[in-house]
Parts: C-alpha cells; structure tokens; sequence
C-alpha cells in the first residue's frame, strides 16, 4: 500500500537530481545535459516492499511524463547476505546524453 | 551510460512526519508504543488490563485504530484515561500523519505515556513509523507458532513480543517454547513476556518494563533539556 509514496519519493529523488546538474552542481561526469536511464534501489528483505507493487506503482507514475522511459532496478538485501534487512536506499543513477536519447529513440 | 552513485535514504511523507513525531514526543518525554498485533491477538484486552493497573495519576492517553467503528474507544474509555479513536475507513494501517492529526492538544499535556493501538494486521503495520520509541507485537497462543516465519517483518522491528491468552495453554495444542525459538530465530535479541488478560499472569513483568521504559524516556527528555539550558 505504501509502495505509492515509496515511489513517488524516488521520482524525487531523480527530479532532485536531474535538478542540480541542470544548476550545474551535483556530479553529473557529462557536459551538456542528461537523463536518467536507470533508477538503482537497495531493499531489504524485512523492508516490508512488494517489488512487483513498487514497479507498477513507478511505471504508474512515470507514464506520461518527461523522465519516461526510466528502468527501475531492484536489489535485494539478504540478511544471510550481511545486509540489515531493512535496506530502502537509493543506490545509484545511471545518466545518458539526453541529446542521443532522442536521437536514438526517433 | 554513466553509472552516479547517490547513496541516500529513501524517505517517503510517512518518514518525515514520522521524525517530527519523534521529536515532539521527545521534548515532553512521551513514551510511545506502538502494538501491533492480529485481529483477535487481544491488542485492546491487554491495553484495558494495562489501563487498570497503571499506578495512580500515570499521564497517559490511548490512541486506536480500526478500519470502522469506536468499539475500541468505548471500551477503553472505562479507565479514566484520555481515548481517542482513529477511524481508516477502509486503510489497514495507522500512519505518522493519524496519529498526529489526532494527538492534537495532547502534545501540550505532559504525557508520560502514549499507548496506541494498530489495526489488526501484522503485515501493513510494520512498515509505518509512527514515531514511536517501541513496537509492541502482540500473539495470541489461539495463533499458529510459526506467525513469526509467516511473517518476520515485525517480529524483527518490535523490541518486545506480548506472548497472551497464556490461560489457553492448557487447551489449545500451541507449542509455548516453539512460538519463542521462532521469535528468536527471526530477532535474538526480541524481549519476551507470556501475559493473560483473563488471569492477570505476566502483568507484574509487562508493567515493570512499561515503567522502566518510561523512566529512562523522561530521564532522556530532562537530559536533553538540561543540555540545552546549559548552551
């Protein structure tokens, strides 16, 4: 149920970011401007997040606006692994050349 | 492709709200605790056996949720404690903005203690922090001993397991000992106490750790505000 606001805080999230480097902060390794291609997420087992709710719920919410198309990608932490379990972080963006995106999508 | 790492928290609406809750109920020294619980575990029972037996003039004040119905709130009502009733409407979980919509005024009254009481659920529940310094899971031995494999979430969140209903023991072919080693396999360090709301058994021990819990919030909250007085 929660998984809406799960996701609408990652969009966020990418909007915060996609924000600063548009201000010329942040870390964004490309000149010229980019887009997120790929949002990477961290979930704990015990984070009580149900990875099928949590992509219907971003694709939902994706649908129509200007970071369309964006892949969500879901790693899971184990506890036997050594993680807590109870992981929800925002791991990682991959960027692309928002100039041969669209290229490249025509 | 350029792989950024960003390396943050997620935090949802719930979480912000959820931290300022904290933060208020810290400065008055409120300690709060959340019961989580199926429907049927006896979360309201132990809450009206709790009610009776707090030690004169305890400030404390109940907040409970339910998808329909002030049942829970008359119930409770009896005790002479401030009660109030968050009705979902249909939501199988409270949330931080609940509760603090309904705590209104009574963030101004000096608690000492704040009970609230979730929907019967032991899945939706756990994922919502409402600011509360502990959460309480509530079995009942009228369940299966391997709720905490079924549903590990909150057994891994919640500092203590209310293990109730014990006068069932006799009559019922729940294995006491195995509901605890599941517990434990899921969270080592899970507190746990076998109460009865009929009897009254475990109650000593649940009202001792609910007394010393609050001690050391109040202790905490006098700390913080020495400190401040101090800079």
């Amino acid at each position: 149920m929660h998984e809406m606001g799960i996701a609408a805080s990652v969009l966020d999230a990418v909007h915060q970011e996609l924000h600063r480097y548009a201000q010329g902060q942040g870390v964004s390794p490309e000149p010229g401007p980019q887009r997120v291609a790929k949002v990477g997420l961290r979930i704990g087992e015990f984070a009580g997040v149900d990875g099928e709710s949590l992509r219907f719920c971003f694709e939902a919410q994706v649908k129509g606006t200007e970071v369309e198309p964006i892949e969500l990608e879901i790693k899971w932490c184990r506890t036997e692994d050594g993680w807590r379990g109870d992981e929800l972080e925002l791991a990682y963006l991959e960027l692309e050349d928002a100039q041969q995106a669209r290229e490249a999508a025509v | 492709m350029n792989r950024v790492a960003i390396e943050r928290k997620v935090l949802n609406e719930n979480d912000l709200i959820a931290a300022r809750l904290r933060e208020a109920l810290k400065g008055t020294g409120t300690l709060s605790l959340n019961f989580i619980g199926s429907p049927g575990a006896g979360k309201t029972a132990l809450l009206e056996r709790t009610l009776e037996r707090l030690p004169a003039h305890t400030k404390a004040a109940v907040l409970t949720g339910d998808i329909q119905t002030e049942n829970d709130a008359i119930r409770l009502q009896r005790y002479g404690y401030p009660v109030r009733q968050i009705t979902t409407g249909g939501a199988c979980h409270l949330d931080a903005r609940m509760v603090e919509n309904h705590l209104t005024d009574w963030l101004d009254c000096g608690l000492e203690l704040l009970l609230i009481e979730n929907v019967g659920n032991l899945v939706c529940p756990t994922s919502y922090d409402l600011g509360e310094d502990a959460k309480v899971v509530v079995l009942s031995v009228a369940e299966g001993e391997d709720k905490p494999l079924k549903y590990p979430g909150i057994f891994r969140k919640a500092e203590l397991m209310l293990l109730n209903k014990v006068d069932l023991l006799p009559h019922v072919p729940f294995q006491a000992e195995l509901a605890r080693e599941n517990a434990r396999r899921i969270q080592p360090a899970i507190e746990i106490i076998e109460t009865s709301c009929t009897t009254g058994a475990g109650f000593d021990q649940w009202l001792q750790w609910l007394a010393a819990r609050a001690e050391r919030k109040k202790a905490s909250a006098k700390l913080s505000a020495e400190a401040v007085s101090v800079t």
